[in-house]
């Protein structure tokens, strides 16, 4: 018996339906965290062995898979190249969902993060592909009710994230417009660079490049930093590989030099403003916010950095970014509720509380900065190396800004080891529970590991560039 | 159909400004619910109307929405301004006025030859007063509104440029997306109790 199905309704459909039977039990919310993770898990497991040849066979029933599903007259379409990512968006948000019972995590989370990936992957395999904003822009509405509780007026941070990722779809629209009656134009026709502008506006809305980037600090301030975590990780994640389409679909940007000179500025300015903004910062939320500025500038350094390799270093940061950004989201928001405040100023002492979580925040923190041993140095190091070569102000500054996050570190060291009053008796003791610290030590060793042993962990979703017939770096 | 245009966009001119210039929610829907007809009948330009009336009916739906939650709330503020604000709102969008008149011409040869001038400008001047109304307020209701005014000024001329029913489809997702995160943002403070205590009834 054979029975056939699509990728898209395995990756689009089925969680969307899991999803929506989340939120419908709500109030159960050991079922909907169980059934969201699990259907996660299961997804990204299913994406990560998936024979190429699309047939499973289970004793006399065949399961036959196409690689496309038919949608008001267009396509969405899931080919296998683009499961690695797949699967490893599956199982960062299989990782948020599972863990977020613990702390203050919105009931609504598991449904809405599962709803969230299943968009952004149908935005990943809509054709033609710049249909995908409106797709985005759906998951970023559906993600407004875990950053504003019901109820309470928004705050201002959350009605900018909202008006500058929605202003964002029609550039993203009218660009792919624009685009596609320019392909035949002479280079030097100034509608190209018109083109070009228009999308860079759109791409750089959704990546809150500066100046968009405001509302990331102020929505983290005042916002669960599981969700922050999880959204920040997600949505600029598809956005830079949804903007690889663009370099791949179209020649005369693909053969631009001076947009990847651009693009290498763009990201150097990111990683040195968003470092300089960390080190400074005077609450643990606001400073991951001011992080999340400079992993972009890495990203769009590695994009910039294409030539030279880049885009496998920007494929292999991403789930190093995601495994980062997870423990410090979730370490935060315990943080949050032990400490009643994310302020560093009420945090004196916090380590010889909860010395666990102390560690575990230090090293996600370092981790992102690049710290030696930690998952995501064997890229930073990489790319800053490569920027250097291409240009020493580049490197400089980019070294500059990455050493903005270890500043800060410092100074959170410094504010939870010294002791809550001085002169007085403040003995270390353990008061973290089991459910709190074994998360935290199990992905503190998975860090170390992904450091040490690179190429076992990170280089699968490497292949996710053969979806890019003109810039895989493989050919 | 030209006089019908010339119609339409003065009307989209006269409602884009009583949105950014008046704070006052009723004369705000009022002005939205014309703004959608006068958009609607800009898209018809270029679409057939059994799909332009798609957009009328999305706006009108997203209007209703989110006007019908700000009416049942208690605690509506009494909008107090002074005159100079309303003067500064006034001369802002006189001046976008300006300006799109000024460049849809330019615009149109360089970028939209395809595109009727009307249209063009109906649609700029959507999104440009719309742009300022999110630029002069932190309100929620009228930073919706505003939303929708901008989506709906970009869907006047992309409906010039193509016909696609999944581009409808999900622009219509959006914008009815937006106005329920609209709802969702104005819902009263006691209707969070009731579902609260509904909660808690299940439980």
């Amino acid at each position: 018996m054979t029975l056939n199905l699509s990728t898209p309704t395995l990756w689009v459909l089925l969680p969307l339906a899991a999803a929506l039977i989340a939120l419908a039990a709500l109030n159960r919310r050991t079922f909907a965290i169980l059934l969201t993770s699990i259907t996660a898990f299961a997804l990204s497991i299913l994406a990560r062995f998936f024979p190429e040849s699309l047939v499973i066979a289970f004793g006399p029933l065949t399961v036959s898979f196409s690689e496309s599903l038919g949608f008001l007259g267009r396509e969405i379409s899931l080919r296998y190249e683009i499961l690695p990512f797949i699967s490893m968006i599956y199982f960062v948000t299989s990782l948020w969902t599972l863990t977020s019972g613990i702390g203050k995590t919105p009931q609504t989370f598991p449904a809405t993060s599962l709803a969230i990936t299943a968009l952004v992957t149908a935005a990943l395999g809509v054709a033609p592909f710049l249909y995908a904003a409106l797709l985005i822009e759906t998951a970023v509405l559906v993600s407004i009710p875990m950053l504003s509780p019901l109820g309470q007026p928004p705050r201002p941070g959350v009605l900018r994230y909202l008006t500058l990722q929605t202003l964002a779809v029609p550039f993203i629209l009218l660009a792919g417009w624009l685009l596609s009656g320019v392909e035949a134009l002479p280079p030097e026709s100034p509608l190209i660079l018109q083109s070009a502008l228009i999308l860079g506006i759109g791409i750089a809305l959704w990546l809150s490049i500066f100046p968009f980037h405001s509302w990331m600090p102020m929505v983290d301030e005042h916002s669960n930093p599981m969700v922050t975590s999880f959204l920040q990780f997600m949505i600029p994640a598809v956005v830079i590989l949804f903007s690889l389409n663009f370099l791949n679909r179209y020649t005369f940007l693909r053969e631009s030099p001076g947009l990847y000179q651009i693009l290498q500025i763009c990201g150097v300015i990111m990683i040195a403003l968003g470092g300089g903004w960390t080190a400074f910062q005077k609450n643990l939320k606001r400073a991951f916010g001011f992080s999340c500025l400079t992993e972009t500038g890495f990203s769009l350094l590695a994009i910039g950095l294409a030539n030279e390799g880049g885009l496998i270093w920007l494929m292999i940061l991403l789930p190093a970014r995601a495994l980062s950004y997870w423990l410090w989201g979730f370490i935060l928001s315990l943080v949050e509720q032990h400490a009643g405040s994310a302020d560093l100023e009420h945090l004196e002492g916090f380590a010889r509380r909860y010395p666990i979580l102390a560690i575990g925040l230090l090293l996600a923190q370092l981790s992102v900065a690049g710290m030696p041993l930690l998952a995501e140095f064997p890229t930073k190091i990489t790319l800053l190396t490569t920027a250097l070569r291409s240009g020493p102000a580049l490197g400089a500054w980019g070294l500059i800004g990455t050493l903005g996050l270890f500043l800060f570190t410092l100074r959170l060291l410094m504010h939870m080891v010294r002791p809550e009053t001085e002169g007085e008796p403040n003995p270390w003791r353990v008061n973290e529970s089991f459910l709190e610290y074994i998360p935290v030590l199990a992905m503190v060793v998975i860090l170390i590991l992904t450091g040490l042993f690179p190429n076992a962990f990170l280089t699968n979703i490497t292949q996710t560039l053969t979806a890019f017939s003109q810039l895989n770096p493989f050919n | 159909m030209q006089i019908l245009s010339i119609l339409a966009f003065v009307l989209i001119v006269i409602t884009a400004m009583t949105i950014l210039v008046f704070r006052d929610w009723r004369i705000v829907s009022g002005a939205l619910v014309l703004q959608y007809l006068a958009a609607f009948v800009l898209v018809a330009q270029s679409w057939p109307i059994g799909v332009a009336v798609v957009k009328l009916i999305v706006g009108w739906m997203a209007t209703a929405a989110i006007s019908l939650t700000y009416f049942r709330k208690e605690d509506i503020p009494f909008v107090t301004e002074t005159s100079s604000s309303f003067i500064f709102r006034g001369l802002m969008g006189l001046l976008i006025i300006l300006v799109v008149f000024t460049a849809a011409p330019a615009l149109k040869d360089n970028v939209f030859p395809g595109l009727n001038l009307l249209v063009l400008q109906g649609g700029l001047m959507l999104i440009g007063i719309s742009l300022m109304q999110l630029g002069t307020t932190s309100d929620p209701f009228l930073t919706i509104v505003g939303l929708l005014s901008t989506l709906s000024g970009f869907e006047v001329i992309y409906a010039g440029l193509e016909l696609s029913t999944l581009v409808t489809g999900l622009l219509a997702i959006v914008n009815l997306g937006l106005a329920l995160v609209g709802v969702y943002f104005i819902v009263p403070r006691d209707e969070r109790k009731g579902l609260e205590s509904g909660e808690e009834d299940d439980q």
